[in-house]
């Protein structure tokens, strides 16, 4: 998932005994990979922004429970894996209601909730990129935060269950249901590829 | 032959489940086919990509939370002073329990003596008429038992004897009390009883039957008896006369 900095350790060392300033490498070095990860789970920039700033003050605090010979990079982004979940879990009433969850009967397709895209604007791409989207703004937070991590960050489901704070039989179930929503609602795209 | 589940197919495809399942895919063409579409599926399903950041998002995420990251150590430093003032002033609390205990200490001692001072030593008065009133009780009791006893029962002589003779050493002193407090009754009263208590006191063989008769009737005649009580019931009742007197008061 993360490889560990070479003065992770070293920095972490310098922090618990009084160099605040240590931890802003930490910061600058694991920042990129944490909006990564926010974003792919969020679905909002500002959210996952919101994610990174939330993930590192809380590792800050925890950090004297952090064992020195852990990866600090997986450490942190599990962190910021539960901060999104919780994220997603706090805007998920409001991020429903930005597109309508209903299916058209005749063309059985998602209606993307962007009246100003004219016909001319959509290309194909743009179109399955924000149907996908649609489709994942479906799924339950637990589905897409497991979904994200096993699909598009390549995490076993140990790692899923660990970093959501489930069990790993769960972790599972939730990538199957997230897996399964998903190809039902992309159905469309599949006969039009 | 029994087909791959849609989540066995799913564990195969992110390389994770049963090893067999590789084998099933390869030899069952309805399993082939729909782990197939799965693949389709999810290789259509794009990795969704984040808006860009540059170089400067570490920093600025830093500089976002920098404010509001207290320094390691500092904290239990600012516990230990408050554990230092805390301590201080626990210590200051107690001295000045102390101090206040002491001082309250030396005022109880300056009351004190003042207050044994006022009970402690009675007046002069007062130890002459505990005095007194002993001595009428003792007496009382003494004419009580002379006046019942029987004249030819030389048993009941001798005590009353002993009596007499401590009685009459006694009674010297009450004579000078009652003369320097200025009670002539009393005076009087204890010149007869002196006289009484002399004759009582003399040695055995000169207190025959008559003698003792003689001092009866004059101990009655005189009304002696009676003088001793009205006496003692002019002093104030103490502890020990009180006993006296209720156990005369019996007889």
């Amino acid at each position: 998932m993360f490889r560990m900095g070479k003065h992770d350790p070293a920095l972490i060392r310098d922090i618990l005994s009084g160099n605040k300033e240590a931890y802003g490498a930490l910061v600058k070095s694991h920042s990129p990979k944490l909006f990564r990860l926010a974003f792919r789970i969020t679905g909002n920039e500002a959210d996952a922004d919101e994610v990174v700033q939330d993930a590192f003050l809380l590792g800050y605090r925890k950090l004297e429970s952090f064992e020195s010979r852990s990866n600090f990079g997986t450490w942190i982004y599990r962190i910021a894996a539960h901060c999104a979940l919780n994220r997603l879990r706090g805007h998920k009433i409001e991020e429903s209601s930005r597109v309508s969850d209903e299916t058209d009967p005749e063309t059985d397709s998602l209606q993307v909730a962007d009246a100003a895209a004219g016909p001319e604007r959509l290309i194909l791409s743009g179109e399955i990129a924000a149907m996908q989207e649609t489709a994942m703004l479906a799924l339950t937070p637990a589905e897409r935060a497991a979904f994200v991590l096993r699909h598009m960050e390549g995490c076993t489901t140990e790692e899923i269950a660990l970093a959501l704070g489930m069990e790993p039989n769960a972790a599972k179930q939730a990538v199957f249901r997230a897996v399964h929503k998903l190809r039902l609602r992309l159905a469309a795209l599949r006969v039009n590829r | 032959m029994k087909h791959l589940s849609d989540e066995e197919l799913l564990e195969h495809c992110y390389g994770e489940g049963a090893g067999a399942a590789g084998g099933h895919i390869e030899s069952c063409a309805e399993c082939a086919q729909a782990y197939a579409a799965l693949q389709a599926d999810l290789a259509g399903l794009h990795a969704v990509e984040p808006p860009a950041r540059d170089a400067a998002y570490g920093e600025q995420v830093w500089h976002a939370i920098e404010p509001s990251l207290p320094v390691y150590g500092s904290p239990k430093r600012t516990w230990q002073r408050l554990g230092l003032w805390r301590g201080l002033s626990f210590a200051a609390a107690c001295a000045l329990l102390v101090a206040a205990a002491f001082f309250a200490g030396r005022l109880w001692e300056h009351r004190q003596p003042r207050i044994t001072a006022a009970k402690a030593p009675p007046p002069p008065q007062q130890v002459v008429l505990v005095l007194l009133g002993d001595h009428l009780d003792r007496s009382e009791r003494l004419l009580v038992e002379l006046k019942h006893t029987s004249a030819d029962s030389t048993e009941m002589i001798s005590p009353l004897r002993d009596e007499a003779s401590t009685l009459l050493a006694a009674n010297g002193m009450r004579r000078q009390d009652a003369r320097r407090i200025g009670d002539p009754a009393l005076a009087t009263t204890l010149d007869q009883l002196n006289k009484l208590l002399g004759e009582l006191a003399k040695p055995s063989g000169t207190l025959d039957p008559a003698a003792i008769a003689r001092l009866q009737k004059e101990a009655s005649a005189d009304n002696l008896l009676f003088e001793v009580r009205v006496l003692r019931s002019r002093i104030p009742d103490q502890g020990s006369s009180v006993t006296t007197r209720s156990r005369g008061g019996k007889i």
